[in-house]
């Protein structure tokens, strides 16, 4: 589907809309959405794709992924979210997950700003010198 | 001992290791050298990123949601979905002496099998022209060694002069006939837009270092191509014949770089000679009238006068250079100084004589010397003249010398008298080049010498 200047300037609006201080609103973005469905106002599947895709940009600018080789604690998990949300401000959602090819360390993730500070990371970055 | 030991150790714990802060992004689109990226949210212009491998591409375009980048080297091992991090450099290329007499590509890798390039220092590819503040007005002369351009189109040290004409006229001839620079030469699209821009930060280490360089772009008609190709595939706007609208930005950017820089910054210099191909001889084309009015003046060559056997096809009358007169020796001025007005006036009365036969006698006398230093001027490939043997020759042909010279004969009288003036007046060359003014001395000792080759010649 061709998604015109038109239909994105649209989205766009919508979204906006649904933003309440600068922090994306659940129900006003399913209240959008709902009320695209029911007026079926023109072009409204392509200002709908585009809104979704503004929306999944937004999730992915607000998510930590927070990697560890092993399974952190929760004391841990808590300064790790009370140091983010310090640099990135509130309205974050966190994901920890554990992944041992990491060996030791942590990778976070957020938006895509990257901190690696594995251990695998070091090696690769070892490699990469080479 | 045992202190250092724990110095050391002291020293390790201190040296913790924080992690660094990269910025990534995926790709989302790749293809035709191209890669459209998400994310990559602090990526500036014309930063380098890093797609992993040993593969770098150039941020182009920065959109809201999306990085448009053009990739250097191998884009076939880059897929959809890859990660890409930015890097914080600018694109950079090696600079300095090792570079001299080398083949290198457009990011300053070897080409000639050589051995890698021992370079320590790294100019970017995209640099701010210098300023007026250390700039200094053309006043040395380029000694190209062609007679015609010396002569009636000088070309002094810090000056932009344009190269054009139509294909096979003898661009590139008249290019490398002056001065042997190698220019980059690359495949991809990529790479052609940017061998220039490495080209002349090669050049201007030489400059800001002191010393005199030239740069030759050949040709930048094929290099404006290059950069539609790769604006195009980004989704840049197109304008007039579909080159983006910052073509002439592009090409003004690069020329600025051309300088002359005064004494308290080096008196360096760094002259471009760039060469625009034309279309049947049209100067009014996108490109070419752009870059015409960027440069210092043309050298415009003609595929007529080419086929008529006047190489270089030298047009007097379109080719100018706008400030190279400043920097003309003073030797050459005085017996060149008419020898374009000459000519110009040659080209209308010869088109005139065809069609009325009893022409006055100072008419035929114009026509006459006209045919006589289209000759000399002409001159063949690889064959530059030194200064004090083109303004004798000149010098002769503006006091009447060759006048009694069939025409067929003049570029053999030319020879001789110049292999004359090599091996029998020596001394004579020598003061001609070390004073650059000829003064009445001189020119008596120019007359008795050229007087005497002429009995010597006409004997024979």
């Amino acid at each position: 589907m061709r998604i015109t200047k038109q239909a994105r300037r649209e989205a766009k609006q919508l979204f906006r809309a649904a933003v309440v201080n600068g922090v994306l609103d659940d129900t006003r973005a399913r209240k959008v959405v709902q009320l695209l469905l029911e007026k079926k106002p023109r072009g409204y599947l392509a200002v709908l794709t585009h809104f979704q895709r503004l929306l999944q940009l937004d999730i992915e600018r607000r998510s930590a992924r927070i990697e560890s080789a092993q399974p952190l604690s929760a004391e841990n998990q808590a300064t790790v979210k009370q140091n983010l949300s310090g640099v990135y401000g509130q309205g974050l959602t966190y994901a920890f997950t554990d992944s041992p090819a990491l060996i030791g360390g942590l990778r976070i993730k957020v938006g895509s700003d990257v901190y690696d500070g594995t251990v695998r990371g070091r090696l690769d970055r070892l490699q990469d010198s080479f | 001992m045992k202190t250092l030991l724990e110095e050391i150790e002291a020293q390790i714990e201190g040296a913790k290791s924080t992690p660094a802060k990269v910025n990534v992004g995926t790709v989302r689109e790749i293809g035709d050298g191209v890669a459209r990226i998400e994310g990559l949210t602090d990526c500036m212009a014309n930063e380098m990123v890093d797609f992993g491998s040993g593969v770098f591409g150039l941020a182009l375009n920065l959109e809201e949601t999306e990085v448009g980048c053009i990739i250097l080297g191998d884009y076939s091992k880059i897929h959809e979905g890859q990660e890409v991090r930015t890097t914080g450099r600018l694109l950079s290329v090696p600079v300095g002496m090792s570079l001299l007499g080398r083949v290198v590509d457009s990011l300053g890798q070897p080409l000639d099998g050589k051995g890698p390039i021992k370079s320590e220092t790294f100019y970017p590819v995209e640099k701010i022209a210098p300023g007026i503040i250390r700039r200094k007005s053309v006043s040395q002369p380029v000694q190209t060694g062609i007679m015609a351009v010396d002569a009636m189109i000088p070309i002094g040290r810090g000056q932009r002069e344009l190269i054009i004409g139509d294909r096979s006229t003898g661009k590139t001839t008249l290019g490398i006939d002056t001065i042997i620079v190698s220019a980059p030469a690359a495949d991809t699209a990529t790479n052609q837009y940017l061998a220039p821009f490495g080209g002349a930060s090669m050049g201007e280490w030489f400059m800001d270092n002191g010393m005199d360089a030239l740069i030759i772009y050949d040709d930048l008609s094929k290099h404006a191509v290059a950069y539609r190709q790769v604006s195009l595939v980004l989704k840049r706007p197109s304008g007039r014949e579909a080159y983006p609208g910052d073509v002439f930005y592009l090409h003004s950017r690069l020329l600025e770089r051309a300088a002359r820089t005064s004494e308290k910054y080096g008196n360096g210099s760094l002259t471009a000679l760039p060469i625009i191909e034309t279309q049947l001889g049209d100067v009014s084309a996108y490109i070419p009238t752009n870059v015409i009015s960027i440069t210092d003046g043309q050298i415009y060559l003609e595929t007529d006068l080419f086929y008529q056997g006047v190489r270089p096809a030298i047009s007097v009358g379109l080719s100018v250079s706008r400030v190279g007169a400043a920097a003309q020796v003073k030797a050459m001025k005085q017996v060149a100084g008419r020898v374009k007005l000459d000519l110009a006036q040659f080209r209308e009365l010869a088109a005139f004589a065809q069609f009325g036969s009893d022409l006055d006698p100072q008419t035929q006398a114009k026509i006459e010397r006209g045919k006589r230093i289209v000759e000399i001027f002409k001159q063949p490939q690889y064959n530059p003249i030194a200064l004090e043997i083109q303004v004798s020759v000149l010098w002769g042909a503006q006091n009447g010398y060759f006048d009694d010279v069939p025409v067929e004969k003049v570029k053999d009288f030319q020879n001789k008298l110049s292999e004359y003036l090599t091996s029998r007046k020596g001394d004579l060359m020598k003061r001609v080049a070390k004073e650059q003014t000829i003064s009445d001395a001189l020119a008596n000792d120019l007359k008795a010498a050229v007087v005497e080759f002429k009995q010597t010649y006409s004997t024979k």
